[in-house]
This record gives structure tokens, C-alpha cells and sequence, in this order.
């Protein structure tokens, strides 16, 4: 409990931290909201009215502190370039990036366990060296440009081959604009998440099965395998319980360590393929340097980081044999 | 010292070289600009290995403006590279030297640093650069100190754990009796056993550094056209993906070779120095 408590602490400290370096970041640079806002042509009074107006002619500690205040109570603030608050735009916008976000997680460790296993298993065979080598290949490809590959090959490619249009894969965006009665409509955007998902779990599988290997490998260097083997343990059950068993916390860490992988994939991804996540608003407000959101939506992503990390330090112990097992 | 190298680090080492060679020699040899624009319409859109309306051969096509997408491919090259090696290495320098101050000082400047490293590692790297990236102006200056500025935590953690571990030994402590100075003892007794990780870590960061430079510039806030680097020759070839493919089919194919390869040979380093750290 106490360990719970400190950690959470920890994790709290960190994200003021984070609020705090974002905000120094946003204020380091040259320009301010008010510049932004109006023509350049605008006179100094008009300049000097909005300031007071959105409070930046306060100085800069008592900035801070209001800003730190309002994200305190769930006030975000509201965009430059649309004026809408910006929560409003995270309320549409987080259901559609944790859907992705979390169905790539799930299948980025599956698949990428199951290579890793695999390859650790039969190391340094032949088999091995051509899935490090595929992997590495995935791992260092950019992910726009897979997106980008995948939309070429359902339109142009699937055309090429005669592929008639009702068996062809949706290219962009999240549901089409005709597809409304409650029957169709979750095919329809399953549909429409086959390729977005896909090149973000392939993605991180192919980093994830590059670590779990050499976790796995190092389990099966241990003692407690031979020893396993030596009091007459079948191979596959050493295996099971002996190595990959051993392996487990670190396998486990990794969901916390993809993470801040899928969240950059994502941004590439949903700006790719068109949908309407927080990648998307989140490239949409760097274009227009829109503050506020840019703010935002880099404190949530951090925050999930955080979270994720909080999650995998407290229940990893639990998966440990050496704590589960007497 | 014996050096066998493993076959796929042969290849890496070979591929690699082949493309740093050809970038930065090739553009010497052009006949043409790769980046003025000449007669647009008789030139653009040239499928590769055909001749454009002026009777000159294209080995890879030719892009939207009519320029021809072998010799943007390779002037590329050199500004994808340089910015890949440069933002890895002065990553890799800054986390060293931070590092080095954190595990020597072991106070004070200990935690603010860890505790800067633990924020900036909070934040997804992508966001962090798009987020300063769109604070500053775009360009080959900021795109260096962005990712300076955003990479060092790893290799920092590394070396911070070596000169930690190197503190206690009995070498710098005989340096230290023997009235050496506190910069001299860390430049020349700690640092030099502890950089072995940080050369690893920064090998395998030119390739991270390749990939995130190439996505800036994707998004149009790394390296600004009419400079070309693979990030923007992608983008560029984006809105002609159904009618000409080959205009972003070969930078990204650029960039898929050098990362893999700098992965590869990064890993064979780690394997190696991993086992080497394992015997002492």
C-alpha cells in the first residue's frame, strides 16, 4: 500500500513536471498568442488590448500558476483557430486514438511475443536470422510511408488486379458517410480500421519481438532451466515454465516501453488515413500553431505514458516467480 | 583481434557504404540541377527508365516538377544523413556529458538531471519535436537542436550507471590520492570506461534520428523544400501516389535501407560489447 501510494506520488510529480517543461517550452518561444491571432498590420493598442484580454500581459509566474490552476479543474483552455474549447475537441477526438491506440497495443505484443518465442526457441538458426532480419526491416521502415504504401495498394493496386470495389478495403477516414443504421455501421468502421491498425501493430510487433527475443534468449541461459532439464523435466515444459515463465516481467514491461511508439505511430497513421484522432488534431494545431491544443494533447499523451508506466511498476512483481512461487 | 563478422553485418556495412558513397559523391556528376524546375510539362511525370520530352534518361522517373527523382534521391541522401549522424551524435555527446555530471556529482545535479531526463522521456519523442518544431521556425538548424535536445536521456542513463559503478574503484581512488584534479580524474580515468555503452546507444540512434527526420519533414516541418530529403520528396510524392507511385517509393525505400542497416550494425555493437562488459 505504501508502495502504491509512493509510486503514485512519483507519477503525480512527474506530470506537474511535464506541465511544467511544456509550458517553459510554449513561453520560450518567439511570438504569442495575440501576434497569432491578428493581422500582422494590427497597431500596438489593439495588440495590447487582446493581451490583456487573454492574460498575457500578467507576468509570467502568475501565468503559470493560473494555467496550472485551470488544468487542475479540467479547463484545457480553448483554440486560437477555432475558438472552441479544447476539450470539446479531445472529448471527439480520444475515443477514436484509444480505440486504435489500444487495439494495436494488444496486437503489437501478441504478435510480437509470438515472433520473439518463436526465434528465441530455434536462435541462431537460419529461421532466426531471416526473422531478425524482416524485423529490423519492419522496425526501421517510416510509418507514413507504410500507410502510404497500404492506400496505394487498396486503390491502385486492387484495381490493377481487378478487384471488384464492394471486396476492396476502405482507404481513409474512420466510417463512410452513407453507412448510418445501427446494423452496418460497426462492420463498417472495422472495416475501415483494418489498415491503420495493421501498420501500426506490425510496427511495434516487429520492435516488440526484437526485445522479447533477447529477453527469452536470456532466460534460457539461466541455471534453473538445466536444472529443470537435469531432474528430468520434458523439454517443452522447461520451456513453458522454466524460461518463457522466467521471461514473463520482462515481456511485461514491454507493453509499458510501446507505448510512446504507438502514440507516434498513430499521429502518422491517423494523419495518413484520414481520422479524426488526437494524432490528427494534434498535426492540425501544429500547422496553425495553436498553442493551447498543441499543450493538450502533448500533457494527455504524456500522461498515458505516465499512466502506462505506473500500471506495468506496480503489477509487474506480481508476474515475478520469485514472488509468486515459494 | 580477430573480426568475424556475421553475414547480415557484412551486408549492412556493405549497403550502407555503397548509398553514403553514392550520395555524397553522386551529385557531382549531375548534369542538372536537381532542384530548378525546366520545361514542367515535357518532363513531368516520366515513369522510370523512360526519356523525358527533352531526350533525357531517368533511371527512376521523374517527380511532379520534372525533375528527375534519382538525382533528388541522392542530394537527399546527404542532408538525410548528415542530420541522422549529426542529431545522433550531438544527442549522444550532450546525454554523455550530462550523464558523466550526474554520476560524478551524485547531489544536487544528480536529481535535477534525472528528473529532467524522467520528464522528457514521459513525453512521446514525436510529440516533443512536433511540438517544438511547430514553436520555432522549421529548418535544418532547429531540426538539429530539436532532436539534440530530445534524444540524449538514453545515453545519459547509460553512462550515469557506468561512472556511478567506476566511482567506487580502486583506480580513480589511486588517481585520486595521487592529487589529480576533479575534471582530470573524470576525463581521463571515468569517462574512457564508461563510453563504451554511449557509442552504442549513439549508433543506434542515427537510425531513430533518420526516421524522425524523415516524419518532420514528411509533415513539412524538418527540411523545407526546394532542399530535397527523403521526408519531403515522400510528401511530395503523396498527392501523386495513384498516378505516379515511384516518386515516394524511392526515398522511402532510401530510408528502410540506411535504418535497417545502422540497426543492424547498432546491434551486432551492443551484442558485442554486451559480452565483452559480461566477462569483466
Amino acid at each position: 500500500m505504501a508502495h502504491l501510494l509512493r509510486r503514485s506520488g512519483i507519477a503525480l510529480a512527474l506530470l506537474w513536471l511535464v506541465c511544467t517543461l511544456t509550458f517553459a517550452l510554449v513561453h520560450s518561444a518567439p511570438g504569442d498568442a495575440a501576434l497569432l491571432l491578428l493581422p500582422p498590420e494590427a497597431d500596438a493598442a489593439t495588440l495590447a488590448r487582446l493581451r490583456a484580454e487573454l492574460g498575457l500581459d500578467a507576468p509570467l509566474a502568475q501565468q503559470y500558476l493560473r494555467w496550472l490552476g485551470n488544468i487542475a479543474r479540467g479547463d484545457l483552455g480553448t483554440s486560437l483557430a477555432t475558438g472552441r474549447p479544447v476539450i470539446e475537441s479531445i472529448r471527439d477526438a480520444l475515443p477514436v486514438s484509444v480505440g486504435l491506440g489500444m487495439s494495436s497495443l494488444v496486437l503489437t505484443v501478441l504478435i510480437g511475443v509470438t515472433i520473439g518465442s518463436a526465434q528465441a526457441r530455434r536462435a541462431g538458426s537460419t529461421t532466426d536470422t531471416w526473422l531478425t532480419m524482416a524485423c529490423t526491416t519492419m522496425y526501421s521502415a517510416p510509418t507514413f510511408w507504410l500507410s502510404l504504401a497500404c492506400v496505394a495498394a487498396v486503390t491502385v493496386g486492387a484495381a490493377a488486379f481487378g478487384i471488384p470495389p464492394a471486396w476492396r478495403l476502405p482507404a481513409f477516414a474512420l466510417r463512410d458517410p452513407g453507412v448510418l443504421d445501427a446494423g452496418s455501421a460497426p462492420l463498417d468502421v472495422l472495416r475501415h480500421a483494418v489498415l491503420p491498425v495493421l501498420v501500426l501493430s506490425l510496427t511495434g510487433a516487429a520492435g516488440v519481438a526484437r526485445f522479447a527475443r533477447s529477453a527469452i534468449v536470456e532466460a534460457a541461459r539461466g541455471d534453473h532451466r538445466r536444472t529443470a532439464l537435469a531432474k528430468g523435466v520434458t523439454a517443452g515444459r522447461a520451456w513453458q515454465h522454466h524460461v518463457v515463465r522466467v521471461a514473463l516481467p520482462s515481456i511485461a514491461a514491454l507493453v509499458a516501453l510501446s507505448v510512446p511508439g504507438i502514440v507516434a505511430g498513430s499521429v502518422f497513421v491517423e494523419g495518413v488515413f484520414a481520422w479524426p484522432g488526437m494524432g490528427r488534431l494534434l498535426l492540425g494545431a501544429v500547422s496553425q500553431r495553436d498553442h493551447p491544443v498543441i499543450l493538450a494533447v502533448t500533457l494527455l499523451y504524456a500522461t498515458a505514458v505516465i499512466a502506462t508506466n505506473l500500471f506495468t511498476d506496480l503489477a509487474l512483481p506480481l508476474l515475478d516467480p520469485r514472488r509468486t512461487r515459494p | 583481434m580477430s573480426l568475424r563478422l556475421p553475414a547480415r553485418v557484412r551486408i549492412a556495412i556493405g549497403a550502407l557504404s555503397l548509398l553514403v558513397v553514392a550520395c555524397v559523391i553522386g551529385p557531382a556528376f549531375f548534369e542538372r540541377d536537381p532542384t530548378a524546375i525546366g520545361d514542367v510539362l515535357a518532363q513531368r511525370f516520366r515513369a522510370p527508365l523512360t526519356t523525358d520530352g527533352s531526350g533525357a534518361w531517368h533511371l527512376f522517373g521523374t517527380d511532379a516538377f520534372g525533375r528527375d527523382v534519382f538525382s533528388r534521391l541522392l542530394l537527399a541522401g546527404r542532408l538525410s544523413l548528415l542530420v541522422g549522424v549529426a542529431g545522433a551524435l550531438l544527442s549522444g555527446v550532450l546525454g554523455a556529458v550530462l550523464g558523466a555530471l550526474a554520476g560524478w556529482s551524485a547531489g544536487w545535479l544528480d536529481r535535477v538531471i534525472t528528473a529532467l531526463a524522467d520528464t522528457l522521456q514521459a513525453i512521446p519523442r514525436l510529440v516533443l519535436l512536433l511540438a517544438c518544431a511547430a514553436l520555432w521556425k522549421p529548418g535544418i538548424p532547429t531540426l538539429l537542436t530539436v532532436l539534440a535536445l530530445t534524444g540524449w536521456m538514453g545515453v545519459a542513463r547509460l553512462v550515469r550507471a557506468e561512472v556511478t559503478g567506476l566511482v567506487e574503484r580502486d583506480f580513480v581512488a589511486a588517481a585520486r590520492v595521487l592529487g589529480a584534479t576533479q575534471p582530470r580524474m573524470l576525463t581521463r580515468h571515468v569517462l574512457p570506461n564508461a563510453i563504451a555503452p554511449a557509442l552504442v546507444a549513439t549508433t543506434l540512434g542515427i537510425g531513430n534520428a533518420i526516421l524522425l527526420e524523415s516524419g518532420l519533414s514528411f509533415l513539412g516541418l524538418g527540411v523545407q523544400p526546394p532542399s530535397p530529403s527523403w521526408g519531403n520528396m515522400i510528401a511530395g510524392g503523396r498527392e501523386h501516389l495513384v498516378t505516379a507511385p515511384w516518386i515516394a517509393l524511392g526515398p522511402g525505400v532510401a530510408v528502410v535501407i540506411t535504418v535497417t542497416a545502422a540497426t543492424l550494425i547498432g546491434d551486432w555493437l551492443q551484442e558485442r560489447a554486451s559480452g565483452r562488459t559480461g566477462l569483466t
